[in-house]
This record gives structure tokens, sequence and C-alpha cells, in this order.
């Protein structure tokens, strides 16, 4: 392809000289710049159909963070033999573990965090999206679109807290809302089910804290809410139920590749072997793709920040409402980079606000700043006038992990025979995550067969993992029933969510062996209320290391090193 | 099973409250989360408390000790581990509904005290932004770690906030042998009692950097440094100001707010000053049969208020009658006044009133009227909002008992 006019178009815009070198499947770039938003919109400019961008731009004067490993080094994986490795415990990872283990395989999944859902997957609203705002024809739109149908049985099979409660695009003009007919006939032509325009009686019927400004609004019924962290979880569990082995704080160092195979895996564990390599590594699938020398798309970091709000502040909406595109808006439609956004209500009954869409070089740099929170609260409060910015209360990012294809891959590598690729896995990858990880497992399998092996149903394979008890949420005679079936129940240790004893004890048995503080919050929700840990958190230090036996100095909060304390009292100087 | 009178929450003003009504006769219920009474008092090992009550400076433990033997004597019936998982308006009353380890429980009560006492401002509460590594602590976790717990939170620490909370903890994690850095203020002032002042820092040089707060944290697994910015006069922080200060912890003492769950789920109404519940003088909410006292009320300085609000409502709870509720406005700079509403039935003699100015003031009077009559004025040389003054007023010479006004003026 001629790239003349495009090089020209980036000297004339952002005086950068840019080279382009091309093979069969990839643009490849490379220069310098003097801001990292122009080096992402240059690589987005060299998007051309049937290729990918390989982004080599860089960055006057930046020197990336070196990648954050775990303290740890052993010999625990050395010398071990896999059929599959999966690389990345999020959402992708884990399913696609959990998918494989319906056959009869020796998987191992290798996560180098502390914990699954560490990445993207724990840090997102967890909106099950209906997929109407998806273009045609793209790999977002058909496991979109399938996944969302999947949910329902899902979440039943694994045991996670599901609402299909639908979404709220709002409208301020009717000449907006005369356009939305083009998104309601797409909906109907992608089978979207559902997606019609209410007017403006009945959206301010539904939410009448529009009723102001509203003219009427899109209504996707099939959108629904996840936790998207539990669910990762969960599938990481019922892999571990399944068989598959799933080996935390271990990251992927190097591979050898021999023959046009991953012949071995590096890490920080030892190295070992495996007959196939599933590459779900979310912000460092190029990175991946690049030790097993098959460097062909670029991810660029996009980070996104949510604000929290208190469920019990006045200015809450009740349902889950987003602004559509305005007059003031439209010039500029379609640039924006997220699925939209807006007030979320989750699958726990709180309230998000955004998320926003920030281009970052550091691929781990998941900390909040005041103006991603001004514009979050700027962007997205407009649907909801009466909110104020105190009532958020608390507020984290995420890093997405999209190619400059803004697409999913999910294929196998052309270059090494058994390497399959699930990357530029971004919104809305959660919602299509049990849509594609069938599909990756027959990938894989295929290919096993091919390269001759073995590869029998799994006659033993249990698709439910158990849910695990919310003592909250029982009547109060199950309530009474399960506190005299065993005590622990009726001891409360994190008064906000009403977190009792019994249920972090169970949580601190899980199946993937996490015993951190922040291991216990995300299964259980301790810590995540109002006070934010301030009370429970100690208690659950000291929890967590009677159930352990190790010493309270030696609990963390979440990764090797994040110790809550330091040493013992009377011990500082030693 | 019914008792006349319901305590939630087994600390320093559920005990008073708790004690106070059965001495009337009533039949009380004392509900207690924890495993042991006292509340916060357990991990605060620190002595001054009680000065005003017992003329002596006894620690924390000392204090609530002296209310659980008082409490032993009585026939106050005391459910530990017990938590409030539901309240409900009933026929004759409330019903409480509850967790403990013998199962879910059900009782019903005439009246309920509301004795919840208060949380802890976060981070996120007071918009520090940057990574989320282990280090970062609100001093009453810190607290916890160091005084139940037997480990420290950090070796080089910074604390944000000049209240007593962060000055004592200051000086705790000093004598166990942490270095402190600082302790920065985001106001002009310091927030603590002047002894805590001289008694945490001064003596053990710590500094103390007001007009200052922290903006940023850095670190990957641990906290490895934070941000400090000065702020401008309504505490924004100026741009060009930062500076890096190195730290394994940061100990958070931002404030505190007054835990009204139970008061919220109760549909009991709040004011949003003082964020407890709005109050009558013998700290009834305008819910009647519900009363709330201590820090779930208001946040106080000193622990023998708490006890005091405690007993006033321990008292009221067994004799209250039909209701006459006056609101008390407040004019002039005043951050809050308690109690809001003043019960006129049958008349009123004394009335103890709590405060606290809006801002830092010199040569103030402080005027209670009733009607066109003051019926109480008190003259302050200095007025400052993390102290709270607590005052007596006689409405015996009063003709109207209608039109209550605190205000506070220039001398």
């Amino acid at each position: 392809m001629d790239f003349d006019k495009t090089i020209k178009q980036v000297r004339k815009r952002y005086g950068v000289d840019v080279s382009v070198r091309e093979d069969e499947r990839s643009v490849f770039l490379s220069g310098e710049c003097d801001k990292w938003s122009d080096v992402v919109a240059i690589g987005k400019m060299f998007v051309t159909e049937g290729k990918h961008v390989v982004n080599d731009i860089a960055l006057k004067g930046y020197v990336a963070p070196a990648e954050r490993l775990p303290a740890l080094s052993d010999n625990a994986l050395d010398g071990t033999d896999w059929d599959v490795v999966v690389i990345g415990g999020g959402i992708s990872g884990c399913a696609v573990a959990r998918e494989l283990t319906k056959y009869k395989l020796r998987i191992l999944l290798v996560e180098k965090h502390s914990d699954v859902a560490r990445g993207a997957s724990g840090a997102n609203n967890g909106m099950v999206h209906a997929g109407i705002d998806l273009k045609h024809r793209c790999l977002k739109l058909k496991y979109g679109v399938a996944g969302n149908a999947l949910y329902g049985d899902v979440c039943k099979e694994l045991g996670v807290d599901f609402r299909r409660s639908g979404q709220y695009v709002i409208f301020d003009s009717r000449l907006i809302r005369f356009f939305a007919k083009g998104t309601v006939k797409r909906a109907v032509k992608h089978g979207i089910p559902g997606v019609r325009i209410l007017g403006k009686k009945e959206i301010a019927q539904v939410e009448p804290r529009v009723k102001d400004f509203a003219v009427g609004a899109l209504y996707a019924p099939s959108t629904g809410y996840v936790s998207p962290y539990q669910l990762t979880i969960a599938y990481a569990e019922n892999a571990v139920q399944n068989g598959a082995k799933i080996c935390l704080n271990t990251a992927v160092t190097g591979m050898d590749v021999e023959k046009g195979k991953v012949a071995r895996i590096c890490t920080n564990r030892g190295t070992f072997t495996a007959r196939c390599v599933v590459n779900c590594a979310g912000v460092f699938a190029d990175k991946i793709a690049e030790m097993a020398g098959d460097r062909y798309f670029s991810i660029h970091p996009r980070r996104g920040t949510d604000l929290m709000l208190d469920p019990k502040a006045e200015g809450v909406p009740s349902q889950t409402i987003s602004m559509g595109p305005t007059l003031k808006s439209l010039s500029k439609f379609g640039s924006g980079s997220t699925k939209g956004g807006g007030v979320i209500r989750t699958a726990d009954g709180n309230y998000l606000l955004g998320p926003d869409a920030v281009e970052i070089p550091d691929r781990e740099d998941t900390s909040t700043d005041r103006q991603s929170f001004d514009s979050v609260f700027a962007k997205h409060s407009g649907v909801c006038p009466t909110l104020r910015r105190s009532d958020v209360i608390a507020y984290f990012s995420g890093v997405r992990a999209p190619t400059y294809e803004e697409d999913f891959i999910i294929e196998r590598s052309a270059k090494v025979a058994n390497l399959v690729h699930v990357a530029g896995i971004q919104s809305p990858g959660i919602t299509a995550a049990p849509a594609f990880s069938k599909d990756v497992a027959e990938i894989v399998k295929d290919y096993l067969l091919s390269a001759g092996t073995q590869v029998a149903a799994n006659e033993r394979f249990d698709p439910v993992r158990p849910r695990p008890v919310k003592a909250k949420s029982l009547s109060d005679a199950d309530r009474d029933e399960l506190i005299k079936s065993d005590p622990d129940f009726g001891k409360i240790v994190c008064r906000c969510e009403e977190v009792s004893l019994g249920e972090i004890k169970r949580a601190l048995r899980n199946p993937l062996g996490v015993t951190t503080v922040d291991g216990v919050k995300r299964r259980v929700r301790a810590g995540m209320g109002r006070c934010q840990g301030g009370f429970c958190m100690p208690l659950i230090v000291d929890i967590i290391a009677n159930e352990t036996g190790v010493q309270a100095e030696d609990v963390t909060k979440d990764d090797i090193g994040s110790n809550v304390a330091v040493c013992k009292i009377k011990e500082v100087g030693q | 099973m019914r008792y006349d009178v319901a305590v939630i929450g087994g600390g320093p003003a559920g005990l008073a409250a708790a004690i106070r009504a059965s001495e009337q006769g009533a039949s009380v219920l004392l509900i207690e989360r924890e495993a042991k009474l006292g509340g916060i008092l357990k991990q605060c090992i620190h002595d001054g408390f009680g000065v005003v009550r017992f003329g002596e400076k006894l620690s924390g433990p000392e204090y609530a000790d002296r209310f659980v033997k008082k409490l032993r004597q009585t026939n106050v019936q005391v459910s530990l581990l017990s938590f409030v998982t539901r309240t409900e308006k009933c026929d004759d009353g409330y019903k409480l509904t509850y967790v403990c380890k013998e199962g879910l429980k059900q009782v019903e009560c005439g009246g309920i005290v509301l004795a919840t006492g208060c949380r802890e401002r976060t981070r996120n509460g007071i918009g520090i932004h940057g990574d989320r590594c282990a280090g970062v602590y609100t001093a009453g976790a810190a607290q916890n770690l160091v005084n139940i717990l037997g480990v420290m939170p950090g070796k080089k620490v910074v604390v944000l906030g000049s209240g007593d909370i962060g000055l004592i903890m200051a000086r705790r994690l000093t004598l166990e042998g942490a270095k402190v850095v600082g302790v920065y203020e985001a106001k002009p002032v310091a927030s603590g009692l002047t002894r805590n002042i001289h008694q945490c820092l001064n003596d053990f040089d710590i500094p103390l950097h007001l007009s200052s707060t922290v903006t940023r944290v850095f670190g990957t697994t641990r906290l490895e440094k934070v941000e400090i910015s000065k702020v401008d006069e309504r505490m924004r922080p100026i741009v060009g100001t930062e500076q890096i200060v190195e730290c394994d912890c940061l100990v958070l003492a931002v404030g505190l707010i007054p835990e009204n769950e139970l008061a919220r789920d109760l549909q009991v109404p709040l004011d949003p000053k003082t964020k407890g519940a709005i109050v009558d003088q013998n700290c009834q909410t305008l819910a009647e049969g519900i009363f709330a006292c201590g820090n779930a009320l208001h946040v106080n300085d000193l622990v023998d208020y708490v006890s005091e609000s405690g007993e006033t409502a321990g008292s009221a709870v067994v004799r209250r009658g039909k209701r006459k509720l006056r609101p008390v406005s407040t004019e002039g700079k005043l951050l809050y006044v308690v109690p809001q509403r003043i019960d006129v039935n049958g008349g009123i003699d004394k009335v103890v009133m709590y405060f606290r100015a809006s801002e830092e003031l010199t040569n103030q009077r402080l005027v209670v009227t009733a009607g066109d009559e003051t019926v109480f004025s008190k003259v302050y040389a200095k007025l400052l909002p993390p102290e709270m003054e607590r005052i007596v007023v006689n409405f015996d010479t009063a003709h109207t008992l209608d039109d209550f006004t605190v205000r506070l003026e220039d001398k």
C-alpha cells in the first residue's frame, strides 16, 4: 500500500517524520514524538483494512518503567510439561482455561499477580453490553452479542450475581431522537433483542431525574451487570475444580521458539514445556507475541477511571443512564473510544460514574489523578444534574488493552504453530468472554488434534461452581440456620458490607490459595463499604494470620511485598 | 423478648446510656458488635481521658472499665458479638433484628438509643490520588495495628491531620521506634488540643507543617513517597508547590463522621451540619422513642461529653412523654449547635448545648434568646472550630418558650 499521503498528513499535522515498513500482516511505524497522544493518534492514521499496526514511534525522553515482576524466584514449575499453557489470569485467560477443562488436558494458567482479575478485568464497571454501539463486521460485535446472550446461564453455573436491568441512553433533542431510529434498525440487524426508543413521558417515568431535559431515550433491555472480578474468580475456581492448575505470582520472562513452535516457556518459577500456548496477557499481549517472535500488532494502554458513588446519596439515579450524543457533541460523534459509560448501577447495587479514556505510555499505571476525576465527573454527571462531587466515595483506574484496529484478535498465530492469540480484549471484553472462550478452546483442541495429541472429553467436568454463601442476603430463617450450623456466620467483621467471619474464612479457603487482604475484599466485599476498611482491615489481617498460620506482619494487601505492616512493635531497629 | 430500652453500641456513650436507663428502673438490652465493651477506647492506650468527669487522667481502657464495672452492678442485659441488621417500627415501639453466635434474634423494645459512634474519613474522602499501595491507613486502623495487633504500619511515617488523633498517633509511632517525618495540616492552625501539640509533637521534635496537604501517593507494592502541596486559604492545593517526601506509611487523621446507618434505615432526619440526627435537649430524635448520643450524634473532642450525652439519652428514654418541639435557629459564624430542637412541653429547666464556631474567631459573645429575651450570654476571647464548646442554658426566666436562637456576635 502507498502510505505517502498519510506520511505527509502526519508531517503537516504533528510535525513528525515517520518511517513506514510493511509485511503481509502489518504496517510497522517508527519515529519520535513529543507527545504520547500524538504517538497514538499517528498509529491510528495507519489503520488499514486487513492489516495490523505495529507502532514503534518513541516518545521523546520517555524511558518506559521496567515491567513489574513478582518478587519471587523458585523452581516450582521447572521441568514440568503441559498440554496447554494459558498466559494471563484476566477474564480471557480464566474463561479459556475453564472452557479447556471440558477436555482431558493438562492445563496450566500463569498469572504474574497474586490473584486473578488484577488488570482491566478487575477495574471496569461490569457492564454486560447489549452491543448497540458496535460496528458491523467486527469480532467485538460477534462475540459481544453472543456473549451477552450466554450471560444468564454462565453466571448461574458459576454462582455469580448477574442482573439484566437494561440501560437508557438519554436524548436532549428531537433531532438526535430521530437519528436514533438508525441505531434501532442496526440493533435488529445485529440480533440485539428489544432495543426501542422511549418517548419523553416514558423516560420521565423510568427516571424522573432527567425529565427536565430528556425528550426521549434509547432503551436496551439486554444490557446487564456483573461483578467482573467475581466472574473472573469464578471462572478460575471452576477451572481448578475441573483439574487445571493456576500458578499465581508467575511471570513469563521469555520463550524459546524452535522449528516454528514455542518449545519452552521461561518464568520466575522455572522453565517448562507446553504443546500449545494461549496468549491472554492483556496489556502485555504484544510483548508476549514478541517473545515468541510473532510481533504483528501493538497494544496502546488506555486508562479509564470510574468514580464510585454513595448509593444512599440523594442525587443518585435509580437506573443505568447515560447521555446520548447531543447536537453540540455530534460533530465529534464516533471519536470517543469508550463504550459510552454514564451512571451505572453495578451488580452489587452500587453506582459508578465513568469511565473516561486516557492514552498512557505506561501499561501498568493504574494510578488515579485529579484531571481524570474532574473530567469523568464533568462528562458523566451531565445526565444526572442532581449529583454532587461529595457523593463520590471512592475511585479507581484500570488500563484497557486495545490494538490500533480497536478490535479483538482471536486466532492462531500465522508464524508460530502452537501459539494462539487472545489479544486486544477491551470493552466489551467482559461481555464477550463467555462466547470467545468457547471458540478459543476449539481452536486449541483442533490444533492439538492436528499435532497428534489425543483430546478426549473430560467426563468429570462439572460446570457448576458452588455459589459462595452470602449471609446478608439470606432469609431470616436461613440465616439463623446457617449461624446455628456455624456460629462464625453470626460474627460480623465488616460492618459496612455486613460480612461475617464465616464468609471470610471460607473465602480464605478458596481453590486459588489467595490469602491477601484485597483477595478477601474481592471475594466477599469486606472493606469495600463506606469506611473503606478503616475498621475491618486490622481484623482481617488478624484473621488471615490465624487461618493461614503466618505472622500478622507477613500478611500482604495484595502482591508479594505489599505487607500491611513492616515488622512487630519493638523490632523497628532490627 | 421485650425490653423497655435497647441501646445499640457498647462504647462510652452506650455504656453511660444503658447504666442510666437501668438505674431509672428500665429493662435494658445493650447490643455490642465486638467481643468486649468499650468501643474505640479499647485501643486508646494513651492518657487524658476523664479529666472533666473524674478529675483524673485515665487511659482509654481505664475510662471504659469504670463504666463496665458500674454496668455489672445493674441488670442490663449485654449481648456481645451482636450486630443489628434491621430495625423496624412495630405497634408499641420497635423491633430489632440482630445476629450473634447463637443465631438470628429478634427483640422488641419501647425505645432505642443509638450509640453507634463514628467512622474515619478515608483517603478517597479527601481526594488523595495516586497508586493503591499498602501503607496508607486511617489513624484508627494504624492505632489498631500497633496497640492491638502489635505490628508497625511503617518505619518512616507522614501524618496528615493535626487533630488529636493524628497527634497521638505521631507520638505513639515515635515511641515504638518509627521516625515521624512530619505532621501536615491543611488548615492554617493546628486542630488538636494545645496540650497535645506540646506533649505529642514538641516533646518529640516532630515538625508540624501548616497549610499543607498530601496530594498524591506513590508506591508499587508498599508506599514509597508522598507528594505534599501547599494549600490556599480555601484549602485547595497550589500548583507548583509540590514537594516529595519519602516515607513508607501515611497516617490519615482527617476527620470523623457520625455513623448513622441505623438512623437512616429508621428514616430519622439527620442534620447535614453534624451528620448526626436532629435531636431535642434530651437527645431524642425527630422519631418518637429513638435517641442518639455520643459521637453518633456529633463528633466530640472529649469522651467526658460523650458519656454525658449518653446519660442524657439514657434517662430520657425511660421517662419520655408527649413532646412539643421548637426549633433552635442559629445566627453568626456557627458551624453547628446541638440540640437543634427544644421540647417545651411541661416547661424546661436547664439545657446543655454544644456548639462549634465555623472559623477561628476572637472576642465573641454567644447569646441564646427565647423570643425577645436573652436567656444566656457568654464572652469568648477565642473560638476555634476544632474545639467544641459546652454551655448550660437556664430557661427559668424565659417568658416565651419559643423562637429560640443561638447567635454568635462580635463583642
